[in-house]
C-alpha cells in the first residue's frame, strides 16, 4: 500500500508538470481550434476596449435593403467616437456563453463598460433546450475556471452535457406539458402544451374562413416561444448571475439589453394573453437585476414596432435598420453619464 | 457508461477501493450491483432482456447437472436452453434485417407486404448471448459445474468489464476466478493502470482522430481522391482496430485491477501473414468460440477438404453475421472463408522449402504481411460501408479518381499518433503492454506512462466516436 501511495503521488506531480506543458504550449492553439469564440475576448482586449457589446445575431442585420448595414454595437459605438469600443457577437449565443466570453477577457484589460444582449427568448425551454446546446457546452469546457489541463481532460473524457436532439426535443417536450402557466384571472390552459394544442387546433382563419396555415404556425411558434414564467430557478438567471458577480469583481459598468420582441404581431395572432406573460417575465428581471450596483437594465422589450422586425415568419430578434437604431438610441441613452 | 467517460474515471476507482475494502462473501454482490449500474447506464430497460437469458441459462445449467445420466433430457435442455438464447438474439439483431428482405421479395412478388419491424438492438447483446451459451455448452459437456448461485451466474454474464464488447469469456476461467478471493496485490493494480492507459492511448488517440478522416471520406468518397480514399481505408484499418483493441485491453486492465484475468483479444493482428493467421489474433474469443462451439463439432480439419472448406464457410459466414445482421456483413465474413480456403488450397500444392536464408526469409515474410493487410484492408471496407451505393460509390472513386488533384488535408500529428501506435504494436508482437513494460527500466516506464497520459488528455480527439463493436 506504501508502495501505491509513493506511485501516485509521482503521478500527482507527473500531473502538475503536464499541465505546465499543456498550458504553455497546447493550450492556445487547443482554445483555437475548439473554442474559437475566445478570439473575441482576445481582440477586445488587443484593441484596448472601454466599451464592450455581446451579443448573438440580433447583432447583425439580415435585412438586406438597409442603407446602414451596420450592427446595433456599432449604432452605440457612435455615440462615444472617443472611446475605444469593440463587440463579441456569436449567433446563438446566450448568458452562459457571455459569461465565459467576459471572463477570457485579460484582467488587466481597460474595459469599464459591458454591454450584454438579454434575450427573453433564451429564458424559454424551447432555448435552453435548443438543439445547438451540447456543440456550444461543447465549445465552453477549455473555458473553464480549472487548470488547462483539467479542462482537456474534461474535454476528452466528455464531460459537458451530450444529450441527443431526440432527448432535448423530449425535454422541451416535457416542459411544455409540465411546467404550470399561472395567470392572475381566468386562463383556460393551464401549460404551454394545452395552449399550444388549442391554438393549433382553432388556427388562424384567412377571411373566406380557411385556415392560415402560415399565420397559424405563427402563433403557435409565439406561444412555444414565450408561453413561460421565469421563476427563481431558472437555469439561465445563474448565467446573468454570474456576469453580474464577473462585473462585480472587474468593477465594469453592466448594462444589460433586454431585446425588442414584436410584442404587437404576438398579440395580434395570440391575443393578450400571451403579451401579459412577456411582460410579467419582463418585470421579473428588470425587477432581479435593475436594483442592483453598477447594473442597468435596459428595457426595450417594447421599444420596436411590428414593421421594423424584419423576419414575417419566426419570433427572432432580427430587425431593420429602423429597429437596430432604436435599440441602439436607448442603450447609449443609459450610457450617458 | 462508456470506458472513455467522465463517468467511468469516478466509477471504476470506487468500485476497485469497494472490492478490496469489502470481505470477500459480498465482493460478488457489489460486482453484482455495479455491474447492473454500468450496464443501465445506457438503456436501463434492456437489462430484462438479459435477465431473461440469464434466467434461461441458469436453470438450464441446474437441469442438465440433475439429469447427467439421462443423456436425452440433458440434450433437450441444451436445445432449448440455446433456441431461446438465440431466439432473443434474432429478435432483437436480425428479426428486422430478415424482415426488411421479406418486403424486398414480396415486392418482387407483387405481394402487398410491408409492414416494418424496427427494434433497436440492446447494447452488447451478441457477446453475453455467446457467453452465456458457452456456460451451457460446457455444463452439457461436463466440463462445468452448473453454478448454483444466481447471484455469481448473472455476475458472470454481466461483469462489467467485459460485458458490452467481450472479450466473450468461458465459464472455466471467470466464473472460476469469481468464486476465487483476490488478495490486494501490488502488481496487479499496476498492470491494470497500465493496460488502462495504453487501451485509452489507442482509443481515443488513435482510433478516434483517425475516424474523423475515415468518416469523412466514406460520407462522400466521390469527392476524394483515389489516394485519399486508399488512405481512408489504411486509416480505417487502424480505426477499428484501435477503437476495438483499445477496448478489449482497457476491459483487461479494468478486471486486472481487481486480480481478474480475461482473456486477451488481440495479438497483434496486422502482423499475420496469412488470413488463417489473422483470425488467430484478431477477436480471438470470437474466433475461438466458433472454433470450439461450431468449428470442431463440425468435423474440424479432420476431413476432407471439400468438407473442410464447407466447414470453414459455415463458421465465417456465422462470424459474419455474428457482426451485424446486413448482406455487407454477410459477404465480408464469406470473403475471409473463401480467401482462406484460396490460401490453404495454395499452401498444399505449393512445394515446401527449407533452408531459406535470412534475407529470403525477411523478404517473403514481409511481403506474406503486407499482403494480407492489403485483403484485410480491403475487405474492412466492406464492414465500415453503409450501404451497397456506398461500397460501389468507394470502388468506383477508387479507380477513376486519380485524376483529382484535391487532396485531404491530414493534420500532421496524425502521423505521429499513428506511427506511435505501430511501432507500440510491433514491439508488442506476441505479448501484452502491461508484460512488456515489466522489462523496462523504471524511469523507460514512466516516461511512457508520462507521454501515454499526457496523449491521452492532450491529443485525444474531442468528438463524440462510441465503440465501433457496440452496435453488435
Amino acid at each position: 500500500m506504501k508502495k501505491l501511495i509513493y506511485k501516485f503521488a509521482l503521478l500527482a506531480a507527473l500531473l502538475v508538470l503536464m499541465n505546465w506543458i499543456y498550458g504553455k504550449f497546447f493550450y492556445k492553439a487547443d482554445l483555437l481550434k475548439h473554442s474559437d469564440e475566445v478570439q473575441l475576448s482576445w481582440k477586445v482586449a488587443e484593441d484596448s476596449c472601454v466599451i464592450v457589446y455581446t451579443g448573438e445575431s440580433s447583432n447583425h442585420t439580415y435585412s438586406w435593403n438597409d442603407k446602414d448595414q451596420r450592427k446595433i454595437s456599432d449604432f452605440i459605438f457612435d455615440h462615444f467616437p472617443d472611446v475605444k469600443c469593440g463587440d463579441m457577437t456569436k449567433n446563438a449565443s446566450h448568458g452562459e456563453v457571455y459569461y465565459y466570453l467576459l471572463k477570457s477577457i485579460p484582467e488587466d484589460s481597460p474595459v469599464k463598460t459591458v454591454i450584454v444582449t438579454m434575450n427573453l427568448r433564451s429564458f424559454g425551454y424551447g432555448w435552453i433546450e435548443s438543439d445547438l446546446e451540447t456543440p456550444i457546452q461543447k465549445q465552453l469546457v477549455l473555458l473553464k475556471d480549472a487548470p488547462p489541463l483539467f479542462n482537456r481532460f474534461r474535454l476528452a473524457f466528455k464531460d459537458y452535457e451530450i444529450v441527443t436532439n431526440e432527448e432535448r426535443g423530449e425535454r422541451r417536450m416535457a416542459h411544455r406539458h409540465d411546467d404550470p402557466l399561472v395567470f392572475p384571472y381566468e386562463f383556460p390552459y393551464h401549460t404551454n402544451y394545452e395552449w399550444d394544442y388549442a391554438t393549433n387546433e382553432k388556427g388562424i382563419l384567412n377571411e373566406d374562413g380557411t385556415r392560415n396555415k402560415e399565420l397559424s404556425f405563427l402563433a403557435i411558434t409565439y406561444i412555444q416561444n414565450f408561453g413561460f414564467q421565469i421563476h427563481d430557478d431558472n437555469p439561465r438567471l445563474k448565467d446573468f448571475d454570474n456576469i453580474v458577480e464577473l462585473a462585480h469583481q472587474r468593477h465594469w459598468n453592466l448594462i444589460f439589453n433586454l431585446l425588442a420582441e414584436n410584442v404587437e404581431q404576438a398579440r395580434e395572432l395570440v391575443g393578450d394573453d400571451i403579451v401579459f406573460l412577456m411582460r410579467q417575465n419582463r418585470d421579473y428581471l428588470v425587477n432581479r437585476y435593475g436594483n442592483l450596483e453598477n447594473v442597468t437594465i435596459v428595457d426595450n422589450l417594447e421599444a420596436v414596432p411590428d414593421i421594423y422586425f424584419r423576419d414575417r415568419d419566426w419570433t427572432t430578434e432580427h430587425y431593420t435598420e429602423q429597429g437596430r437604431h432604436i435599440i441602439a438610441d436607448n442603450v447609449a441613452k443609459a450610457l450617458q453619464p | 457508461m462508456l470506458f472513455n467517460s467522465i463517468e467511468y474515471v469516478i466509477f471504476l476507482p470506487i468500485v476497485v477501493m469497494l472490492f478490496y475494502l469489502l470481505p470477500h462473501s459480498f465482493r460478488w454482490m457489489m460486482l453484482l450491483v455495479a455491474s447492473c449500474t454500468f450496464y443501465m447506464w445506457f438503456v436501463p430497460k434492456y437489462i430484462l432482456i438479459l435477465l431473461i437469458t440469464i434466467i434461461v441459462d441458469y436453470s438450464a445449467g441446474i437441469l442438465m447437472e440433475k439429469h447427467a445420466d439421462n443423456h436425452k433430457i440433458k440434450k433437450r435442455y441444451l436445445v432449448i436452453s440455446i433456441v431461446s438464447t438465440c431466439l432473443v438474439l434474432f429478435i432483437f439483431k436480425y428479426l428486422g434485417f430478415v424482415n426488411d428482405n421479406l418486403i424486398l421479395l414480396c415486392k418482387s412478388l407483387n405481394i402487398k407486404y410491408n409492414t416494418v419491424i424496427h427494434l433497436i438492438l440492446p447494447i452488447g447483446l451478441s457477446f453475453h448471448t455467446f457467453q452465456s451459451m458457452s456456460y451451457v455448452i460446457e455444463v452439457y459437456r461436463g466440463n462445468q459445474k452448473a453454478e448454483r448461485n444466481f447471484g455469481i451466474y448473472s455476475l458472470y454474464v454481466m461483469f462489467f468489464p467485459q460485458l458490452v464488447t467481450g472479450p466473450i469469456e468461458r465459464p472455466g476461467n471467470l466464473l472460476r476466478q469469481l468464486r476465487e478471493e483476490k488478495k490486494f496485490e501490488y502488481d496487479n493494480i499496476s498492470k491494470g493502470f497500465r493496460l488502462i492507459i495504453f487501451g485509452l492511448f489507442i482509443k481515443m488517440v488513435v482510433a478516434d482522430n483517425v475516424g474523423e478522416y475515415v468518416d469523412m471520406i466514406y460520407a462522400e468518397p466521390s469527392k476524394y481522391s483515389s489516394w485519399d480514399i486508399i488512405l481512408g481505408m489504411f486509416f480505417y484499418s487502424f480505426q477499428i482496430y484501435g477503437d476495438f483493441f483499445g477496448y478489449s485491453t482497457i476491459a483487461l486492465g479494468s478486471a486486472k485491477l481487481m486480480g481478474f484475468d480475461i482473456t486477451d483479444n488481440f495479438n497483434t493482428p496486422y502482423l499475420s501473414k496469412s488470413i488463417a493467421e489473422f483470425w488467430h489474433r484478431w477477436h480471438i474469443s470470437l474466433s475461438t468460440w466458433f472454433r470450439d462451439y461450431v468449428y470442431f463439432p463440425l468435423g474440424g480439419s479432420r476431413v476432407k477438404f471439400g468438407r473442410w472448406a464447407f466447414n470453414i464457410m459455415v463458421v465465417f459466414v456465422l462470424s459474419g453475421i455474428w457482426h451485424g445482421a446486413a448482406w455487407n456483413f454477410l459477404i465480408w465474413g464469406a470473403a475471409h472463408g473463401l480467401l482462406h480456403i484460396i490460401e490453404k488450397a495454395i499452401l498444399n500444392h505449393l512445394p515446401k522449402r527449407e533452408n531459406k536464408g535470412k534475407l529470403e526469409r525477411f523478404v517473403v515474410d514481409a511481403f506474406k504481411i503486407a499482403k494480407t493487410f492489403i485483403l484485410v484492408t480491403l475487405f474492412w471496407s466492406m464492414f465500415r460501408a453503409t450501404s451497397f451505393a456506398n461500397i460501389s460509390d468507394l470502388f468506383t472513386s477508387l479507380v477513376n479518381n486519380f485524376g483529382v488533384t484535391e487532396h485531404l488535408h491530414i493534420d500532421s500529428s496524425i502521423w505521429i499518433y499513428l506511427g506511435l501506435f505501430i511501432l507500440l504494436d510491433v514491439l508488442l508482437f506476441n505479448t501484452r503492454f502491461d508484460k512488456w513494460c515489466d522489462n523496462r527500466p523504471a524511469v523507460v516506464r514512466w516516461a511512457i506512462y508520462f507521454v501515454l497520459i499526457f496523449m491521452i488528455i492532450a491529443c485525444s480527439s474531442v468528438n463524440n466516436f462510441p465503440f465501433i463493436y457496440f452496435q453488435f
